[in-house]
Formats: C-alpha cells, structure tokens, sequence
C-alpha cells in the first residue's frame, strides 16, 4: 500500500545518452487521508455542537420594606403547590380556598392557568403594562401565580411550571416556600384552611 | 479474433478528492471545536421551551446532583487564582502556591473547604473517582455562599484589570430528579448573596404555542 509507484518508462538508454531517473509524482495518500479521518472522529466526538438552553430565573430581593410592597388583590391570586409525584395542587384567593389537584400535562396545569386567567381578565378587564424589554404599552391581565414547591417535588416540576409560565404569558409569579398550613391543607382539604391574609406577591419577571 | 480481455483497472484509485473533504471536514471541526468541560457529576437537565443560549462569556456554574450534592465551576484561570488566593487568606486552608495554581486549573469542585487542600493534590484522574459530599449549602453550614460570592468578587476585580471582559454568568444546571430543598437550599444561598438573577440550564422543548415548521 504505501509504496511510490514507479514508471518504470524514463530509464532507457538511448543512443547513450544518460537521463537522470524520473520519479513519479503519484504519492499514496492512504495514511494521511487515515490520518484526517482519525483527528475528524477526534474532534467531532469531543466538540459540543449545541449549546445548552438557559432559562432565566429573577427571584424577588430578600428584604424589601413593607412600604414598598404593593397588596395583591385576592382573586388576582393563583397558588400552585407542587406535590409529591408530578401532582400539582392548586387553589384560589385565600379566604375559603377550594384545593384541586392536576398534573403537567397541557390539559392539566395550563388549563387552569388559562383559566383563571379568563376569569381574571372578565372581573378586572384588561390593564395597561409597559413592556419592559421594548418599552411598549400593552394590555393584559394582571394574574399573579404563586409557586411553591413542597419538600417532595422533584427539580424536573420546578422547571415545568416555570415553563408554563411562560407558554401562558404569566407575568407575574413568584416561587415562594410552601408553609405549614398548607401541607396540612393538602393532606387533609376538607378541613379547609385558614390563615391571616399575609399573602404578598412580587413580581417576578 | 483476437481474444477480448476484460479491462483491467488500476488498484490505485485516485485520493486526492477524498482527501480533500476529509481536511475540509477535519478544519472546521478544529475551528468550531470547544472541547467538552469536564463535569464533576453526570446531570440530566430537564427540558423547557426556553431558546436563550448560553452565552459565551464567563460563566460560574452550580452543578446539584440527582442525589442533592453541589459542585462548582467556573471558567477564567486568573479569576479562580484571585479566588483561591482570596479563600486561602479569609479562611486559612494552607494551601501553598502549587496547590493553588492546581486549583486555577482544576475543574469542577465539590468537596468542604478543609477537604481542598487533599483534593487538589490527588491527580486530576482520581479526583472524580473520589466519593464527595459536596459543597455545603445548608443554613446551618453554607460553604456555597462564600465561595459565589468572593468568585464574583474575584472576576470583578479581573474585570477591572482588563484580564476578563465579562461578569459572571450564574448558572444553575441541577438534575431532572433533584429533589426540591437542595435546589431550594441553592437558591437562597444565592439570594442571601444578592444574586437574585441567574439561569437554569435546560434542554430544548419544543414550544406548544408554536406551530412546527411554521413561523
């Protein structure tokens, strides 16, 4: 294989006269050729083409002054308690909360995102916004989403729900730490649940 | 009749062609070529719809494991220099100059502070096979926080200097079945740290508002 091939035309002797021998300008390119393919499957094996996607996540600032704080309206509110094994509870407003469970699937969660946010366009209309990225008054309504992950979900829920967030244009959400009260209230809903309204909402996004 | 032969072909074929593409090929995977960070753990990022890119510039990465560990990364030699120098200084690890300069070059990281000094002087190939806790990110014992934030302390400084062009980046990539309060535990050390924007690594998703192919 990795020979030169020689002509062997070009070393007769004529009439005497003595001609330097002429060398083939074949090469075997075989090894190096071998050699490319190797350092391809090299490179192709260590690069990562596609870089990963991120998502960014503004989390509300951990002191803020009570005077700075705005009050929710109640039935703006929607809380969503993310349970053990993909289960999403969820109720609304605080007083006399009515607990449902769903799960992620796109008639699951986002239906009662959507939902709710139907129900709060029709009892507040349409507010006026001004969109941060471009600076554009818009309308839209003002649904405030309240996520808290119990100690049994999973990462996977976390980024789910952040996720239908987004495909349900939710401007307003929050993660918030899931309190006492409201396990007890998953465990047992019938009991119902009562509680100081304290509930305070940042924006998130 | 003369008899008819069958035409005999050379067995040399000609590479010249072949070669060429294989060089083509072989340049641009050398040109585009990054080559694949070594991660402390293996992690499976949950998928989201979410098309922002990771950005090129300096990232300082928070690995959590399926088993709630949490590792640290961050890119720029002369930061995680600074970084170490600073550590060592603010918490006597007694780390001597070799020792920091291994850990300018180190990867990803996750074990306790007094563990360091060990950790670095094991060769880079043990380093993995090494059972690690992680980094404590709990309230009673956070190591995470002080590390983040001296980290981008450090690149800020380098920043000034005009070694880094970029602040970091604080990037979350935690495991589809983390379980919530290590990545809970994460998210408050970073708040406690007035980090209060950061990113979550994720795999695509196609968006179901978007119609496939379309628009």
């Amino acid at each position: 294989m990795a020979e030169l091939s020689q002509d062997s035309g070009g070393g007769h002797k004529k009439g005497g006269k003595v001609r330097s021998k002429k060398m083939s300008t074949r090469i075997d390119f075989t090894p190096m050729v071998d050699l490319g393919f190797l350092l391809i499957t090299f490179f192709m094996l260590t690069t990562t083409l596609a870089k990963p996607q991120i998502m960014a996540l503004v989390m509300p600032e951990k002191d803020v002054k009570k005077d700075e704080q705005e009050p929710v309206k109640e039935s703006k509110v929607l809380t969503l308690i993310l349970g053990k094994d993909d289960k999403v509870y969820y109720y609304e407003g605080i007083t006399e909360p009515k607990l449902d469970s769903t799960d992620f699937s796109a008639e699951g969660v986002r239906r009662v995102i959507l939902d709710k946010q139907v129900k709060v366009k029709e009892m507040f209309g349409e507010e006026e916004f001004e969109d941060f990225k471009t600076k554009e008054q818009r309308k839209g309504s003002f649904l405030n989403v309240l996520i808290k992950p119990t100690k049994d979900a999973k990462y996977k829920n976390l980024v789910d729900v952040l996720d239908e967030m987004s495909i349900t244009k939710v401007r307003y959400y929050v993660i918030l730490d899931v309190s006492k009260l409201e396990e007890d209230f998953i465990k047992d809903p019938a009991k119902g649940m009562n509680f100081n309204p304290t509930v305070q909402s940042e924006p998130a996004q | 009749m003369p008899k008819h032969k069958p035409k005999r072909g050379s067995p040399l074929v000609d590479m010249t062609a072949m070669t060429d593409v294989a060089f083509l090929l072989l340049t641009f995977f050398m040109l585009t070529a990054k080559a694949k960070p070594q991660e402390s753990v293996v992690v499976d990022t949950p998928s989201s719809i979410s098309e922002t890119k990771l950005p090129d510039a300096g990232t300082l990465t928070i690995l959590v494991s399926k088993e709630g560990q949490v590792f640290l990364d961050m890119a720029g030699q002369h930061t995680r220099k600074a970084l170490i120098d600073d550590m060592n200084s603010q918490y006597q690890l007694g780390l001597n100059e070799e020792e920091k300069l291994k850990f300018s070059i180190a990867g990803g990281f996750g074990v306790e502070r007094t563990k360091l000094k060990g950790w670095l002087n094991l060769p880079p190939s043990e380093r993995s096979q090494l059972k690690v806790d992680g980094i404590p990110s709990d309230t009673s014992n956070n190591e995470l926080g002080p590390w983040v934030h001296n980290a981008r302390l450090a690149q800020f400084k380098m920043k000034q200097e005009g070694k880094v062009n970029d602040d970091y980046v604080i990037v979350v990539k935690a495991d589809k079945d983390t379980p919530y309060p290590a990545v809970q535990n994460v998210i408050n050390t970073l708040t406690d740290i007035n980090v209060n924007k950061f990113n979550l690594i994720t795999n695509s998703e196609a968006d179901p508002n978007k119609k496939p192919g379309g628009k």
